[in-house]
């Protein structure tokens, strides 16, 4: 449908035109980076911002980059970026392996992975892969520049720690030896929003990281099955062990696009494939990033 | 607003309101039709064109995002005949209706102009987001595997 | 049946030059550079007007009030209307439709009022404020209660609606239509059968989804004349219904012109007149100004025709030799809230519902019935698809209970040509035999697989699948034909080209008759007031009855051809024949005489003038021999369907047993296209068809909540298949079984290549996993389900 809603746009040139563009002015507004969800919101009448403060013009938000062991995203980072990156492939191939499942080409040359986590709809491809890989989130407000981790970055449905006058610039991720996997159930093969997902990460020494995705309000960790994990060898009885504790873990809805029984099912298919695949790419071995495991 | 835009090597200066979204403008201010209006919301691929030198969704665009940037459609490559992949899509009678050809044609373009050797799975990505429910794609993914280098597995 | 048609259309040398080669699309170039124009990409200047509509939020419900001042004040509208302006019905087969509500709607999405404004946005903006009071009624969403006893009526006045002769309406009922078959003794046979089998299959509602939504741009102008520029698949028809529902305003059909540019996909979608009706009625309120009507892709799902849901009840009995004795199959259709359309698909389906088989004792009811769901009309497939999801699953069920192999017992049983139809008639030459043959062979039936992956399980399945074309028994086609200077030609037919390659088909058969190649002929896009008539396109008719049509005007331009030469050469016309662009002589070797020397110009005689002048014909094909009328209670008597076209389909598929997940890994598909006129376009259909059959049975499925209203109007949650969503190989097979009365012994494809989409799937995946699926769609969340079900009971 046509934008029914008219609304003022405007599109700073600094950092601190932007925050002040944020906190100063009338009714709502709304940042606008790739656009993806927000254009098609405001087609669908669902937001009707009085302002709509387009980042894009920002220098310095499109980095992505390592300082030292510490990976940097910037907030205008496209999933194309993720996939096409040398950095990303070296050190977090994990971030390609997701970004490829975000929807299509068109899309992913424009969308970016903060807004994926400011839209934080429950089934975000972006969220359950930060959350495993501890990330801080830096704003800057009125108040000046502040950081969140991740793990209280979501705070509800559509819901995030970032208030309406900040703007996200950037993540970081302290990274050190992994093997990482992102497993996302779709009704197809094609193009499609998770019906569940699970992102893990295997440090040495049997130390794991698990969240899941669109099995709850919130993409969400689960410290519970990382510490059944933890300092104990991937067996059979293990993975089992684990899988059984997802039920208890998660809290999935039923929609139209599958109901809450077969997303715990395929939450604990995922998790057991998950675990498998994460230890053998952690040891170099196990299926090449990007490999559909279900 | 102000927008100023380079559309198929042309420049245009026009005043458009912030609500005006870039296929709207790029079809009734401009008009260049090949990209279409299909879904609306990014998820069939008619409006694709190519933005800077990469596809994008014009729908999911507001057409004052796009000041200062270059568009690039099915009209403005088709100026100088058609592309060898062009050309391999009309022998290989690739498109029934057509209506999502323009959009096919600039993703296989892209993927092309990335990937001048595409696999069978490259080729069904870079397409993945463009719907046709006419061919079953297959008579589309043949030629765009015949316009790469190898054509190979 | 009649079979011969006189007039031959066989070039000199016996062996066809164009019809049956794979001639490059004539509309190739166009769509590829992006200069093929759809309807919304015309340009009717600063004075187009823009109209959004009102939809109903209720399902049912009476309309107690509609107030539009405030729309009317609002900036930049030029005029409202509701269904006071237009208290007019209307309708394909039965006049059941108002082109706006009246007293009440009766589906969520319905129209109840249109803005028209100068642009899109303030139409859309004005649309809100116009506030609609309602009596909300409780809906009825399923064709079961629809019929129970005491279900309230949808359609009180339903015994006065004007319809077809062939429609039998249940008076006090929501039964629209009842088609029944009775032949021979089903109980009996039933009683004397070896073994009955009886289930229930269920199968949902779909959404055509073609890429481009319904636009139209209608202009009435200062002249009263009616223009209507549109998306369609039916231009004739649709000038013929906007010249009846608007007759009382004073429009005749002379007055009407309905032009159809590229239209971007159909498959039923754009047959007969939906929303057009309302931009045609809107244009009549603002004189001299174009409007623009065009859908969003939720109003593309919610109100436009839907493929109609059906519950399908059969029972059939066999012999333990495997013969097929007694089939009884009760159709209960969701028709939805208007059945103007629907109700002949639901008529087509109860004609055939034995599929294609040798069945002595039938018993078909199909009924049509009335719900509070969106209409429901022609989609690709026209019931067929529908009813063959049941009952391939149970031949496969049957021929199990019975020890016999699912492709043998198919054998045994197909249908053949000469034996007796449901309605008494004989069926047509048909190659069914053979595709069942080379089906199987293309899918190694009989050979188990097994899957390297201890994930996955592999299957095979098979169904069969016919279907005839579904048309008033005097559905017609004509063309013209004209020859230019060079010796190029102009076709003007009004077949509507949909993506199928019409177009370039009909070139292909004037080309074989006047040896003209294909690149030297055009054929463009219709306008009623240039072209020729053509009833529609649909029912996968148009390459056999337009392309009669274009036989015949071909034939003509050859004989006056031929007499030209003869005034001025006194060669015999017996004597020539076309070849290579030329007439050349049988009796004189050394006689060749370009075309182009003279169709148009003529030929100068020796005394320095002129003879012959511009070549131009024309040419029409009617069946005369089909007759919809037949005994309501038997429907034995008539002669409804042309002919049948049949084929089979095969897949290997691979299964995850943890979580569902189905590969499609082989999947054959032959049809007997009686001769394939462009082998290439016939194989494009199977693909095509086949992948859109696929997604029917595997994913598709329109979801309605409690309130009838759709829950997945849009991509996001309608999934339609991607490049990712298409059998690792598709094999392709064309059975050539010449259908005596068509061009060259073509008969139509079109449809037939997604109908026997749904079963094989549900037989396949039977076969890997011992899980028998009875409800389309085959989900991976229903076969994980099932799986876990089997396992943990």
């Amino acid at each position: 449908m046509v934008i029914a809603n008219e609304f003022d746009y405007r599109r700073p040139a600094t950092l601190a035109e932007a925050t002040d563009l944020l906190a100063n002015h009338s009714g709502s507004v709304r940042v606008l980076a790739g656009g993806t969800d927000l254009v098609a919101w405001l087609r669908d009448d669902a937001i009707a911002p009085d302002l709509v403060v387009d980042i894009k013009n920002v220098p310095g938000l499109h980095d992505l980059k390592m300082n030292g062991d510490t990976l940097h995203l910037g907030a205008l980072v496209t999933f194309t970026d993720l996939i096409e990156s040398d950095v990303v492939k070296e050190r977090a191939p994990l971030l390609a392996e997701m970004a490829e499942t975000v929807a299509s080409q068109g899309i992913r040359n424009r969308a970016t992975m903060v807004g994926n986590i400011c839209s934080a709809v429950p089934s975000c491809d972006a969220g359950p892969v930060l959350l495993v890989y501890d990330t801080t989130v830096h704003l800057t407000g009125p108040d000046g520049d502040r950081s969140v981790d991740i793990n209280d970055w979501f705070i509800g449905l559509r819901q995030t720690a970032r208030t309406e006058d900040e703007v996200v610039t950037h993540l970081t991720i302290a990274l050190r030896q992994h093997g990482g996997v992102y497993v996302k159930l779709m009704r197809y093969g094609g193009e499609d929003l998770a019906q569940a997902a699970v992102g893990i990460i295997a440090y040495p020494d049997h130390e794991y990281r698990v969240a899941f995705g669109a099995v709850a309000p919130t993409p969400i960790r689960s410290i519970r099955i990382e510490d059944a994990l933890r300092g104990k060898p991937l067996d059979d009885a293990l993975v089992a062990e684990a899988a059984a504790m997802v039920r208890d873990e998660i809290s999935p809805i039923t929609d139209i696009r599958a109901s809450a029984e077969y997303r715990v099912r395929m939450t604990e298919v995922m998790l057991k494939r998950g675990l498998v695949a994460v230890t053998e790419r952690l040891a170099g071995t196990g299926p090449a990033y990007g490999t559909r495991l279900i | 607003m102000n927008l100023t835009i380079k559309v198929n090597g042309e420049d245009w200066a026009l005043d458009v309101a912030p609500a005006d979204v870039l296929l709207d403008v790029l079809r009734e201010r401009i008009g260049v039709k090949s990209p279409k209006i299909g879904c609306e919301r990014g998820d069939c691929g008619s409006c694709t064109v190519i933005m800077d030198g990469r596809t994008v969704r014009s729908c999911l665009i507001l057409a004052v995002e796009a000041d200062g940037h270059e568009i690039t459609t099915v009209e403005g490559i088709s100026y100088d005949g058609m592309s060898e992949l062009q050309t391999l899509f009309i022998q290989n009678n690739s498109f029934q209706c057509g209506f999502c050809a323009p959009g096919i044609v600039l993703s296989a373009t892209e993927l092309l102009d990335n990937n001048p050797n595409p696999t069978r799975h490259d080729v069904q990505e870079a397409l993945a987001g463009n719907l046709c429910r006419c061919t079953g794609y297959e008579p589309i993914i043949d030629a765009v595997l015949a316009a790469g280098e190898g054509g190979s597995e | 049946m009649t079979t011969d048609y006189p007039f031959e259309a066989k070039p000199e040398s016996g062996e066809l030059k164009t019809v049956g080669t794979s001639a490059v699309r004539i509309d190739g170039l166009d769509k590829v550079s992006g200069a093929a124009e759809f309807v919304d990409d015309m340009d009717f200047g600063p004075g187009l007007l823009h109209a959004a509509i009102v939809e109903s939020p209720h399902a049912y419900a009476r309309i107690v009030s509609i107030d539009t001042s405030k729309a009317e004040a609002a900036k930049g509208v030029v005029r409202i209307a509701t269904g006071k302006d237009f208290p007019y019905k209307f309708g394909m087969y039965m006049e059941d439709r108002y082109i706006f509500a009246q007293d009440y709607v009766r589906f969520v999405g319905e129209q109840v009022a249109g803005v028209i404004a100068r642009s899109h946005r303030e139409a859309v903006q004005a649309a809100k404020l116009i506030e609609v009071e309602y009596e909300v009624l409780t809906p009825l969403l399923d064709p079961k209660s629809a019929v129970a006893d005491g279900a309230e009526l949808i359609h009180p006045d339903l015994e006065d609606y004007t319809h077809v002769p062939w429609f039998f309406p249940q008076t006090d009922t929501n039964i629209a239509h009842l088609r029944k078959i009775r032949k021979g003794d089903t109980e009996k046979a039933f009683a004397e059968a070896d073994y009955v089998l009886e289930d229930t299959y269920e199968v949902p509602r779909y959404a055509h989804c073609a890429i481009e939504p319904h636009v139209t741009v209608s202009k009435f102008d200062q002249a009263d004349r009616l223009t209507v520029w549109t998306a369609s698949q039916s231009p004739h028809t649709q000038r013929h219904l906007f010249a009846e529902a608007l007759a009382p305003l004073g429009l005749t059909h002379k007055d009407v012109r309905v032009i159809t540019p590229y239209v971007g996909g159909g498959f039923g979608g754009k047959a007969g007149v939906s929303m057009e009706i309302m931009g045609a009625a809107m244009a009549t309120l603002v004189k001299g100004r174009p409007v623009k009507l065009r859908w969003t892709r939720e109003q593309e799902f919610y109100n436009t025709y839907q493929r109609q849901g059906v519950v399908a009840e059969l029972k059939v009995g066999v012999m333990n030799d495997g013969t097929i004795t007694a089939v009884e199959h009760k159709l209960y259709w969701d028709a939805g809230a208007y059945v103007e359309y629907g109700a002949n698909v639901v008529n087509a389906a109860g004609l055939s519902a034995t599929g294609p088989y040798r069945v002595p004792n039938i018993t078909n009811d199909s009924l049509c019935i009335y719900t509070n769901l969106p209409p429901g009309g022609p989609y690709r497939g026209f019931g067929y698809s529908e009813f063959h999801f049941g009952l391939e699953s149970h031949m496969d069920r049957i021929a199990e209970a019975i020890g016999m192999d699912a492709v043998e017992f198919r054998r045994k049983n197909a249908i053949v040509e000469g034996d007796e139809l449901a309605y008494g008639a004989s069926m047509n030459p048909s190659g069914m035999l053979e595709a069942i043959d080379k089906t199987a062979a293309a899918i190694d039936w009989g050979v188990e697989e097994e899957s390297d992956n201890p994930n996955t399980v592999i299957g095979k399945g098979i169904a069969l699948f016919w279907k005839a074309p579904a048309m008033p028994p005097n559905s017609s086609s004509a063309s013209f034909l004209k020859f230019n200077e060079d010796g190029s030609i102009n076709i003007s037919v009004s077949g509507m080209e949909l993506g199928q390659g019409y177009l370039t088909v009909m070139a292909q058969i004037a080309g074989e008759v006047l040896s003209v190649p294909v690149e030297k002929i055009r054929v463009e896009t219709p306008d009623t007031d240039r072209n020729p008539y053509e009833w529609q396109t649909v029912a996968s008719h148009v390459t056999w009855s337009s392309g009669l049509a274009v036989e015949k005007a071909a034939i003509e331009a050859r004989g006056k051809i031929f007499d030209v030469i003869h005034q001025v050469y006194g060669y015999e016309d017996d004597s020539l024949y076309l070849e290579d662009e030329a007439v050349k002589c049988r009796t004189d070797e050394s006689f060749s005489k370009p075309l182009r020397d003279f169709v148009i110009d003529g030929i100068q005689t020796e005394d320095g003038t002129w003879r012959g002048g511009p070549i131009v014909a024309s040419g029409k094909f009617m069946p005369e021999f089909t007759n919809a009328n037949s005994d309501p209670e038997t429907g034995q008597g008539g002669h409804p369907n042309v002919h049948y076209t049949v084929g089979a389909t095969g897949v290997v598929l691979e299964i995850d047993k943890d979580t569902g997940r189905i590969w499609v890994r082989k999947a054959a598909l032959a049809v007997d296209a009686g001769r394939a006129i462009n082998p290439d376009l016939v194989n494009g259909q199977i693909t095509g068809g086949l992948v859109q059959g696929l997604a029917t049975v595997l994913y598709e499925d329109m979801r309605f909540d409690e309130n009838g209203k759709l829950l997945n109007p849009n991509f996001t949650d309608y999934k339609i298949p991607t490049a990712f969503d298409i059998p690792d190989e598709i094999i392709p097979i064309i059975v050539e079984v010449p259908q005596p009365d068509g061009p060259f012994g073509a008969r139509g494809v079109g449809e037939h290549t997604m109908i026997g989409a749904a079963p094989v799937i549900a037989n396949a995946v039977y076969n890997a996993l011992g899980v028998r699926i009875k409800s389309m769609p085959i989900t991976q969340e229903k076969v994980a389900m099932a799986i876990i079900e089997k396992s943990e009971t």
